[in-house]
C-alpha cells in the first residue's frame, strides 16, 4: 500500500512547527510499511499535483506570506482542492489555515482577505489593542462521526492537547465545530467551540504540532485515506506512544494542577 | 543638566543602591532589573538622561541569536584598551534592565563613570528606546523566528526598526549584518551611516536552505529571493531577480578574521563587535589580540571541567540556534571527541511557553550520527518525542535516555561521556541557567 501526502505551501505555511504533522504522517506510514510519498503543493506545483494526493496537510502562515498563499491558490486550485475535500479525502488544517478555508478573514488593520469558502465560518480580529489568543489549550472532540469513531480507535473519549496562539476569533455558521473546549480559549474564547470538522477534513487552533501529541489523529487520517484509496475496511496496526502518551500526561497533571490553584 | 534633574536622578540612584544592596543581601537574584523598575518611578526621563551622562558612547545591540556574545565581546575589546564599559546582565534587555545597568555606574551625585555603554535591546523594545534616547552606535546582528507567542512577524519588526531609525542624527553609526536580506534592505533605506559585516566564504554554504527560514523573500518586492549560497537560515548571498535588491556591500573581508569560540554563528558575532570596535578607531591589530584571548559568556559555548570530564554548554532557544549548534556538536561528533549530548528543553517565559518551535529544528541531523542523547526539562517528553521521530530506519544505534529529573540527567551523561571526550548540553535559557546552577555549584543570576 502508498499513500501521498499533499503539503500545502511548506515554505509560506509553516510557522509553528506544523511541518511535525508531516513528519508524524510519514514515520507512522513508514513504521507500519506503507510506502508514503511527499508532494508540495506550492507555487511551483500545477493543478495536476491535487489529483493524486491523498491527504492534505496545511499549517499557519505569518499575513504577507498568507497573502501570497492566496493570490496563488484562488481559481483552479482552490477549485481543485475544494473538489478533493468534497470527495472525502482527509484533511488537517491547523494554526491560521481555518482561517483561509473559511469565507473570510477581517484583519486588525486593513482590508478583509477572501477566504476560499470551503467552510461555513468567518474570522475577525476585534482590533490591534485586543489581547491574543495564547497558551495550552485542550479539548474533546465531538464532531460526529469522528467522535464516535475515534472512541472506537481509543476505547476512551477523545482529548485533544495543543497550543494555541491566534489573533483572530472565528465563529461557524452551519459547520459542525470539531470539539468543545476543556481549557483555554478555542474559535473566539465565547461560546467553547473549537476547530470545524467537514467531510473528511479537520481544521483547528490548536497546533503544538497537532498530530505527534496526538497520535489518534494521525491513524485516523491515514485510515481513512487507505480506506478511500483502496475501497476496502482497513485496521492499522498499534504502534508504541509510550512518549507521545507521557508528553500528554505530563501536561494534563500540569493544566489540572493550575485548575486546583486557581480554585484555591 | 539641570539641578532639579541631577537632584532627582540623585535620588534615583540612591533608591536603586539601595534595592540592589537589599536583593543581593536577602540572596533574591542578581537585581539585574528591579533597581530599574523602581527608580525609573522616581524619574520617568531618567533613561534619555543616563544615556546623555555615558561618556563616549552608547553601543545598543539588538537581533534574535547572538547578542550577549557580541557583547561580552565587543565590551573585552574596549576594556583591553583601558576604556571603562557598563553593559546590562543578559536576559536584563528590556526597560528597566537597561537603567540597572547604567544606574550600576552612577554615584550618589547623579555622576555616570563609564566611557561607552553596550546595551543588548530586546528585538520588541527598539523603538520604545529610540523614542526618547538617541545612541551613538547600533549593530544589528541578525532577525529570526523566536518566541512568536510573546511577538509578532520578523516582517513587521523591521519595519518598526526603520521608524525608529529614521529620526536619529545624521552622524549615528549602524553596523548591520549584509548576508541577512531584512537587514541588509534595512540599511538601504538609512540616511545614517551605515556600515555592514558579512560572510564571504562559499566553502561554508549549506547544501541546502534549511527549513526554519522566514526570510527568503525579498524585502523590497516580495519576488522570490535567488540564492547563491547560505551560511545559515537565511543568511548567505542572494539577489532579487525582479526588481535588483541585492546583497549590501560589507566593509570587512571575512576571510581576514578568525573567529571566537566555535561554530558559523560565532563568525558572524565576531566580525559585528570587530567592525563596531573599528568604527570606534580602535585598531585591528588589537582587535586581532582580544578575539585571540576570548572566553565565552556563560551558556554561550562555554566550556567546563566537572569530575574530570570536558562539558560544553551551548545555548539552544530558537530553530535556527539550535540548527547551528547541532552542526557545531556534529563537527565534533564526526571527529569522534563527543558521542553524547544531553537536550534540556523549558517552556518557561524566558523560554517561551510554547515549545512547537523543535519541530522545525532539524533535529534529524544530530540522531543521523547516533551516539547518547540524554534528554530532560519541563518538557522533558516533547523533546524525546522530536528525537524519536528524528530517526529514520537505518538510524536504531542512537540511544535515547530520558530524566525527568535534570540532576539525575546530568549525572547520567557526565557518567555515559567518556574521558576524552566532550559532553554537549543544548538548554533553552532558563535550562542553561539550571544546568549551570548544578554544574558550578551556585546560582548565576
Amino acid at each position: 500500500m502508498e499513500l501521498i501526502i499533499g503539503w500545502l505551501y511548506p515554505n509560506l505555511m509553516s510557522t509553528y512547527g506544523d511541518r511535525g504533522n508531516v513528519i508524524c504522517l510519514q514515520r507512522r506510514c513508514q513504521w507500519r510499511n506503507i510506502d508514503v510519498s511527499i508532494v508540495s503543493l506550492d507555487r511551483a506545483a500545477g493543478v495536476e499535483s491535487f489529483d493524486d494526493v491523498d491527504i492534505i496537510v496545511g499549517g499557519g502562515a505569518q499575513d504577507r506570506q498568507q497573502e501570497i498563499v492566496m493570490r496563488d491558490l484562488k481559481g483552479i486550485k482552490a477549485e481543485a482542492l475544494r473538489t478533493k475535500l468534497e470527495s472525502g479525502t482527509p484533511g488537517v488544517f491547523t494554526c491560521g489555515s481555518p482561517q483561509l478555508l473559511g469565507h473570510y478573514y477581517e484583519p486588525a488593520l486593513g482590508q478583509r482577505i477572501e477566504g476560499l469558502g470551503l467552510l461555513d465560518l468567518v474570522s475577525k480580529h476585534p482590533g490591534v489593542e485586543a489581547q491574543r489568543c495564547i497558551g495550552n489549550v485542550v479539548f474533546e472532540i465531538t464532531a460526529s462521526p469522528l467522535a464516535e469513531e475515534l472512541q472506537t480507535m481509543l476505547g476512551e473519549k477523545p482529548i485533544v492537547i495543543g497550543f494555541e496562539n491566534h489573533g483572530g476569533r472565528t465563529y461557524l455558521g452551519k459547520v459542525s465545530s470539531l470539539g468543545k473546549v476543556i481549557k483555554g480559549y478555542g474559535n473566539n474564547g465565547e461560546d467553547k467551540t473549537e476547530g470545524a470538522f467537514y467531510r473528511n477534513a479537520i481544521a483547528t487552533y490548536a497546533h503544538g504540532p497537532l498530530l505527534p501529541k496526538n497520535p489518534f489523529l494521525a491513524d485516523w487520517l491515514i485510515q481513512k485515506a487507505l480506506q478511500k484509496k483502496y475501497q476496502t475496511d482497513i485496521t492499522l496496526t498499534k504502534l508504541q506512544d509510550e512518549l507521545a502518551l507521557a508528553a500528554r500526561k505530563s501536561m494534563l497533571q500540569r493544566l489540572e494542577f493550575n485548575d486546583f490553584k486557581t480554585k484555591v | 543638566m539641570q539641578l532639579g534633574d541631577r537632584v532627582r536622578l540623585g535620588l534615583a540612584v540612591g533608591v536603586a543602591k539601595t534595592v540592589t544592596a537589599i536583593v543581593k543581601s536577602l540572596r533574591l537574584g542578581a537585581a539585574s532589573v528591579l533597581p530599574g523598575e523602581i527608580s525609573r518611578r522616581l524619574h520617568p526621563r531618567l533613561l534619555p538622561l543616563l544615556f546623555t551622562q555615558v561618556s563616549k558612547g552608547v553601543i545598543l545591540i539588538v537581533g534574535t541569536n547572538g547578542k550577549t556574545t557580541t557583547s561580552l565581546l565587543l565590551r573585552t575589546i574596549l576594556e583591553d584598551q583601558g576604556y571603562r564599559v557598563t553593559h546590562n546582565a543578559s536576559g536584563a534587555n528590556l526597560i528597566n534592565g537597561l537603567i540597572t545597568a547604567l544606574l550600576a555606574n552612577t554615584n550618589l551625585t547623579g555622576k555616570l563613570t563609564a566611557d561607552y555603554a553596550i546595551l543588548e535591546v530586546d528585538e520588541n523594545i527598539l523603538p520604545l528606546v529610540l523614542k526618547d534616547c538617541q545612541p551613538q552606535y547600533i549593530v544589528g546582528l541578525n532577525l529570526f523566528r523566536d518566541q512568536l507567542d510573546r511577538y509578532g512577524e520578523v516582517d513587521t519588526i523591521s519595519q518598526r526598526w526603520q521608524k525608529a531609525i529614521h529620526p536619529l542624527p545624521k552622524d549615528t553609526v549602524i553596523v548591520l549584518n549584509a548576508d541577512d536580506p531584512t537587514l541588509s534592505y534595512l540599511g538601504q533605506q538609512l540616511e545614517q551611516k551605515v556600515v555592514y559585516f558579512g560572510l564571504n566564504e562559499p566553502q561554508l554554504y549549506l547544501e541546502a536552505i534549511p527549513h526554519a527560514v522566514d526570510s527568503i523573500y525579498c524585502p523590497a518586492c516580495g519576488h522570490l529571493l535567488d540564492y547563491q549560497g547560505v551560511y545559515l537560515s537565511h543568511l548567505g548571498d542572494y539577489s532579487c531577480p525582479s526588481c535588483g535588491f541585492s546583497k549590501s556591500k560589507t566593509a570587512v573581508n571575512s576571510q581576514e578574521w578568525s573567529q571566537i569560540l566555535i561554530g558559523v554563528y560565532n563568525k558572524y558575532n565576531t566580525l559585528a563587535a570587530g567592525l563596531l570596535a573599528q568604527e570606534i578607531g580602535i585598531d585591528t591589530n588589537s582587535i586581532f589580540e582580544t578575539i585571540k584571548n576570548f572566553k565565552a559568556a556563560f551558556g554561550r559555548a562555554e566550556e567546563l571541567d566537572v569530575e574530570g570530564k570536558h562539558v560544553r554548554i551551548l545555548l539552544s532557544k530558537n530553530p535556527v540556534g539550535m540548527n547551528e549548534t547541532i552542526r557545531a556538536v556534529n563537527d565534533i561528533k564526526k571527529a569522534q571527541k563527543s558521542s553524547v549530548t544531553l537536550l534540556v528543553l523549558n517552556d518557561r517565559i524566558p523560554d517561551g511557553t510554547d515549545v512547537s518551535w523543535i519541530w522545525d529544528v532539524d533535529t534529524e541531523e544530530l540522531v543521523k550520527l547516533g551516539g547518547t542523547l540524554v534528554v530532560s526539562g519541563d518538557r522533558v517528553y516533547d523533546m524525546a518525542l522530536r528525537l524519536d521521530y528524528s530517526k529514520s530506519e537505518q538510524d536504531n544505534h542512537v540511544e535515547l535516555i530520558v530524566k525527568e529529573d535534570l540532576q539525575d540527567a546530568i549525572a547520567t551523561a557526565l557518567e555515559c561521556s567518556p574521558q576524552d571526550e566532550t559532553l554537549h548540553i543544548l538548554p533553552t535559557y532558563s535550562a542553561m541557567l539550571e544546568v549551570r546552577e548544578i554544574l558550578v555549584g551556585r546560582k548565576i543570576l
